[in-house]
């Protein structure tokens, strides 16, 4: 006979059926046994600093690995804390499986320590929350919660664990683990909509493909590559589909920016978009003509038709979509118009194009940004976190998945996830070097996160664009009440990089141009996690601040 | 010549649309001092539009700061494209070279949605 408690349950069956690795979170006494079953399981714990870095890690991780990333969340503040996480993640449609800890089931209406109605708090922003309440059922309560954050379109769940059956034992025979799962549970077009769609491509002139997450969460760069390789079409690749093709790939023209995007989105007459939502980034599709045809791809049928109608709508995973498109579609040659494209899209972004070429004082981002490409190259990982800073980061080329990330460009718009990417990126992919762009402003939420990185020996480089402010903020309020009215948007001259010393991890302080290389080697020489801290031009305003400007003007 | 004629025009226009035009006074409104240049790439014709709390200033020329320009290879093209009033045809001017712009690009496109409502 042998005995095991509910929180040995939770490590078996996260080791033994999903192949959890690597979770997420911060201690706490409601969770003693799930840890203790962590141990056991050999599975490896990154203890963080502050649970909504947790929360998203484990996002990131999902993002880097195409698996479910798991945090664990101690009751009441724990929990509270990574709810800022689990918001992003649900915004980001990430699978997320949050395990959280609960006052004792017991001690119910009594005033228990950090007794609360977590579920009904985190309901509505997670795809499914409950309560395990038998420890008989812990396996299948899991079963459930990893279902629900893979299946259809992904998404964070939560799953709380009350000590009352976390530190009880039962006979392990007793409590089967469910067959390992292995869902392919895939929705298909019909044949007529998937040969619409192709002939719809197969008669565009100007055609753009344009893929969002779901096409980096589909993992799809093969039938991707079939599709635009036979079809000719350019394609651009934004969110967490970044580099599921190459930024270098001929039919790729990322090198006309968001802004070529916007300039040129009228032009074209045919537009594929896959695993992408129209949302105020994309202006919610406004600004897309009437008469463009869209050929719209995505897994969740609601997503179709939200903003813009579709000319053809073709439901289920983007990879699988694909492949079954590429039949379809006829070989083609759209060269001449992938150059005027790349031709418009290097007139608007000429001035930009001549910063990168040139050293100035003082130092523009852009030009940091070109620095740091030209050092670190585009076989590594990008994350940029910020408001400005999102902007001048996807200014970064990569050849990795997901290799351009700017962490806090999601609808929820979530300033201080960069670090936490950049470590969940550097866990995920050892081997390659990870860069974290990092606003100022936004490197404070989760500054500490460096101790983290230092624990457990995450040499992630963190630049931080020191513009001395909120710098988004403060420009949108220069341009709507005035230089002379500025309100809570200036932080000041801050020397972070001595706090990241103090915490054992690798410092440099850069105010020149021909300083920002010699730093760089220093820092990934290093080995250690470091921070570069670059004071940047405060009065450059990148295109971001008034496009989230102009979307906050009624 | 014909160039600088349709700038001043154009500034005649906007200054008029600011005082009269509600839904261009709204879009201008709360603006805070953004200049835009429109200028040839030799700086010898330009105009620049100054945009303040709701008022449109103008001073001529291509040689005043600003915070973004519409660059155009030379007078001809400018006013031939300008004039068309077409988006296809400035997308065509930009991808042949002959159309660039300089400072905050979104100025631009701002400027330009600014216009397609008075005109």
């Amino acid at each position: 006979m042998a005995l095991i408690n509910g929180g040995h349950l939770v490590g078996k069956y996260l080791k033994e059926i999903e192949n959890v690795d690597v979770v997420f979170g911060i201690s706490g006494g409601h969770l003693e046994s799930l840890l203790d079953g962590f141990t056991e399981y050999k599975i490896r714990t990154i203890d963080v600093r502050h649970e909504q870095a947790a929360a998203m890690m484990a996002h990131a991780w999902s993002v880097y690995t195409g698996r479910p990333g798991v945090c664990f969340l101690t009751a009441g503040p724990g929990f509270t804390n990574g709810l800022t996480g689990i918001a992003n993640a649900y915004l980001d449609n990430a699978p997320l499986v949050v395990l959280c800890g609960r006052a004792p089931l017991r001690d119910d209406l009594k005033g228990a320590l950090q007794e609360m109605n977590q579920i009904e708090v985190v309901r509505p922003i997670t795809k499914w929350a409950a309560t395990c309440y038998d420890i008989k059922r812990i396996p299948e309560y899991l079963s459930i919660a990893f279902r629900n954050a893979l299946l259809g379109r992904p998404g964070p769940v939560m799953l709380e664990l009350p000590p009352d059956i976390l530190n009880i034992q039962i006979e392990e025979s007793l409590v089967p683990m469910p067959a390992r799962p292995n869902p392919k549970y895939t929705v298909h077009p019909d044949e007529a909509d998937l040969k619409a769609a192709a002939e719809i491509i197969n008669n565009a002139k100007k055609p753009l493909f344009l893929g969002g997450s779901g096409i980096g969460f589909s993992g799809c760069s093969g039938p991707l590559g079939k599709l635009v390789e036979k079809t000719g079409v350019p394609f651009m690749l934004l969110n967490y589909g970044r580099g599921e093709l190459p930024d270098n790939h001929p039919l790729s023209v990322m090198d006309i920016g968001n802004l070529g995007l916007f300039f040129s989105i009228a032009r074209f007459d045919v537009i594929i978009a896959a695993g992408l939502r129209f949302n105020w980034l994309l202006q919610f599709g406004q600004i897309i003509p009437k008469t463009t045809k869209i050929v719209r791809i995505d897994i969740d049928p609601l997503e179709i038709n939200r903003n813009v109608e579709a000319t053809v709508g073709l439901v289920g995973d983007a990879g699988s979509v694909l492949g079954q498109l590429v039949p379809f579609v006829n070989e083609n040659d759209h060269g001449e118009w992938i150059q005027t494209l790349k031709g418009a899209g290097r007139s608007v972004l000429d001035n930009e194009h001549r910063i990168r070429e040139t050293a100035t004082d003082p130092i523009h981002p852009v030009r940091l940004v070109a620095q740091i490409q030209k050092f670190v190259g585009d076989d590594a990982i990008y994350i940029a976190d910020g408001g400005d800073t999102q902007y001048f980061g996807l200014g970064f080329t990569t050849r990795q998945k997901a290799g351009v990330v700017a962490s806090a460009a999601g609808l929820l718009g979530c300033l201080g996830t960069g670090l936490p990417f950049g470590m969940a990126a550097k866990l995920a992919r050892p081997d390659k070097k990870v860069v974290v762009l990092n606003g100022d402003g936004s490197f404070g939420f989760n500054a500490m996160e460096f101790d983290t990185m230092v624990r457990h020996n995450i040499p992630v480089v963190c630049v931080i664009n020191n513009d001395c402010a909120w710098g988004m903020i403060k420009h949108s309020q220069e341009v709507s009440i005035g230089k002379d009215r500025l309100q809570c948007s200036e932080l000041g001259v801050r020397r972070y990089e001595k706090m990241v010393e103090g915490l054992g991890g690798h410092s440099e302080f850069v105010t020149k141009d021909e300083e920002i290389i010699p730093a760089l080697e220093r820092a990934f020489a290093s080995g250690k996690p470091a921070c570069i801290n670059v004071m940047t031009d405060p009065t450059v305003t990148s295109p971001a601040t008034h496009l989230f400007y102009q979307s906050l003007k009624i | 010549m014909r160039f600088s004629v349709l700038l001043f025009f154009l500034y005649r226009i906007l200054q008029w649309a600011a005082k009269h035009n509600a839904a261009y006074q709204n879009y201008v409104g709360s603006i805070h001092d953004v200049k835009i240049m429109i200028k040839t790439a030799d700086g010898k014709r330009g105009r620049l539009f100054i945009f303040d709390r709701g008022a449109v200033r103008s001073r001529s020329g291509g040689k005043h700061s600003y915070n973004t320009a519409i660059i155009w290879s030379d007078a001809k093209t400018g006013f031939r494209v300008m004039s068309s009033q077409s988006d296809e045809e400035q997308f065509k001017a930009a991808a042949a070279g002959e159309m660039k712009l300089d400072g905050m690009a979104f100025f631009a496109q701002w400027f330009n949605d600014g216009v397609k409502l008075v005109m």
